[in-house]
């Protein structure tokens, strides 16, 4: 049933996992500029800065090589403790490397606030679901009934859908998904790997129910748990079914 | 300015054509000069359901390949003054069928008529999307049957994204659900779904309930459409359909058991 291997004995286990992260996104590249505004920062909050793990956003300058070992040096004596670099150029992918650090792919640019898990690059292993980054801004609210045929995904959050999810139609998040009214079509959580993702539905007719890539057909499910209000959640690589009320 | 209302269901065989022309003659026989197109290329049957295929001299296709001009393919219904008919071709297939041909059609006869009805052909190819287009509104036609209820489900998808109103971002398309073939006895045994269910899963107004009726079967054979027929519950019932789609308030008939029917079984008189 599991896409996921997870067997008792071994040393560790990959899991996907989001966590809040803060970005910070520089508007310059300019390491004795961002010791001062850091310096004014810190007397203001302190409480902010207790070896605060940072992701260095770079995608907003246009510089190819960045003098990184620098900012970095800058951010540890202020108590931030960059763990990895977003976007910038292939120079300064390396460079990050060199230093120890993660690097991430530039973000769509919309946003300014996200949150992210910063996972070292993990090696993909069998037919494990890929360790990608789940990030959860940038939810879904449908309003509406998904109707047979339709496909209504939130690819980097949770969706929220207000109405029915009819047989034959598809509702997918990276997060978890939210339908206020009968699920009867597909249901697909945590479609990049967040195994923390969950499925709620006030009435359960689902014909397909997936977390992280477990999933449970309509024939798996426990009779009696359809047409009651439901939370679907992944435990122990198990997907489980619980009554709401 | 003619309204332009699709019958559809994306399932075949439920009614739409049946329906097409009940509601026609439904509507030209409370006064509005109604036209009924025929979408369904290659599979002509509204002729048929209208009694007027011995008339059909030119057609849809003709008049979209600027073969004949729309008045020479339009057919005069015989019993209704203000009904005509365009009737489909039986000898093209439906790529035949244009976007733009099909616009300059409707615009012609959007001025000379109230209300236009297009007969959707069954699925979701070509014809069946030229079909509701341009619709202002849609009477999606399903039976009491699981797979009609998604395939309804599915071409009310399309309905609000594969639409000229969908696509200009217009006011949506106003969706009706007419339930035909409806059995109250053999619902409550179990046999098909009920009004209650199918109005949840499809979540739109319900504009009419057709019942079972012999009456449908024998209007098609004859030519009649079942409209005409004011003495049977499936005439009355499109009648009912009728006045609601010209804005009446008319109370659900024909969905319950009828209480009197054990009484007059016995005595052997009244139809349901």
């Amino acid at each position: 049933m599991s896409l996921n291997v997870d067997r008792a004995g071994m040393a560790f286990t990959f899991k996907g996992g989001m966590l809040p992260m803060t970005v910070m996104e520089l508007a310059s590249a300019d390491p004795e500029q961002i010791r001062e505004q850091l310096s004014g920062k810190l007397s203001q909050s302190p409480a902010f800065f207790q070896h605060t793990p940072v992701v260095l956003s770079v995608e907003k300058l246009d510089e190819p090589h960045l003098a990184l070992e620098r900012i970095c040096a800058v951010c540890r004596t202020h108590k931030l403790l960059p763990v990895a670099v977003r976007g910038g150029s292939d120079p300064v992918k390396q460079s990050a490397w060199a230093l120890g650090l993660g690097w991430f792919p530039p973000s769509d640019g919309t946003r300014s606030r996200v949150l992210e898990e910063v996972p070292p690059t993990e090696p993909a292993r069998g037919a494990e679901p890929e360790a990608t980054i789940p990030t959860a801004s940038g939810g879904r609210i449908y309003r509406g009934t998904v109707r047979s045929g339709q496909q209504i995904s939130a690819p980097e959050g949770d969706l929220v859908v207000v109405g029915a999810v009819n047989a034959g139609a598809e509702v997918l998040a990276a997060g978890s998904i939210h339908v206020y009214g009968a699920l009867r079509g597909r249901a697909l959580a945590g479609i990049h790997g967040d195994i923390q993702a969950g499925i709620f539905c006030r009435e359960l007719r689902a014909e397909l129910l997936s977390v992280a890539g477990t999933y449970k057909r309509m024939e798996d499910i426990d009779p009696h748990l359809l047409g009651s209000s439901v939370q679907v959640t992944l435990s122990d690589a198990q997907l489980g079914i619980t009554a709401l009320d | 300015m003619a309204k332009i209302i699709v019958v559809t269901s994306g399932k075949g065989g439920v009614g739409k054509t049946t329906s097409a022309a009940a509601i026609a003659t439904g509507l030209a026989l409370r006064g509005n000069k109604t036209v009924v197109i025929d979408f369904d290329v290659g599979l002509r049957n509204l002729d048929l359901i209208m009694g007027c295929e011995r008339r059909v001299v030119y057609d849809l296709v003709n008049v979209i390949q600027g073969e004949a001009g729309l008045n020479q393919a339009l057919i005069r219904d015989k019993r209704v003054d203000n009904l005509h008919i365009l009737p489909a071709s039986q000898t093209r297939d439906k790529d035949a069928l244009t976007a733009e041909g099909v616009e300059k059609i409707l615009d012609t006869l959007d001025k000379d008529f109230d209300y236009i009805l297009c007969d959707s052909p069954a699925g979701i190819e070509r014809g069946a999307q030229l079909a509701m287009y341009y619709a202002d509104e849609a009477v999606v036609v399903t039976n009491p049957e699981v797979s009609s209820v998604r395939d309804s489900d599915r071409i009310l998808g399309l309905l609000a994204s594969k639409t000229r109103r969908a696509e200009r971002g217009e006011d949506p398309i106003k969706e009706h659900l007419l339930i035909t073939r409806y059995n109250p006895a053999r619902v409550t045994e179990g046999d098909m779904l009920n009004l209650e269910d199918i109005r949840e899963i499809l979540a739109i107004d319900l504009i009419g309930l057709i019942p079972e009726s012999e009456a449908v079967l024998r209007a098609s054979n004859q030519g009649v459409p079942v409209t005409h027929d004011d003495s049977s519950d499936a005439g009355q019932a499109y009648m009912d359909t009728v006045s609601r789609l010209l804005g009446e308030d008319v109370p659900l008939r024909f969905h319950e058991i009828q209480k009197k029917s054990l009484l007059s079984r016995v005595f052997g008189g009244g139809r349901r």
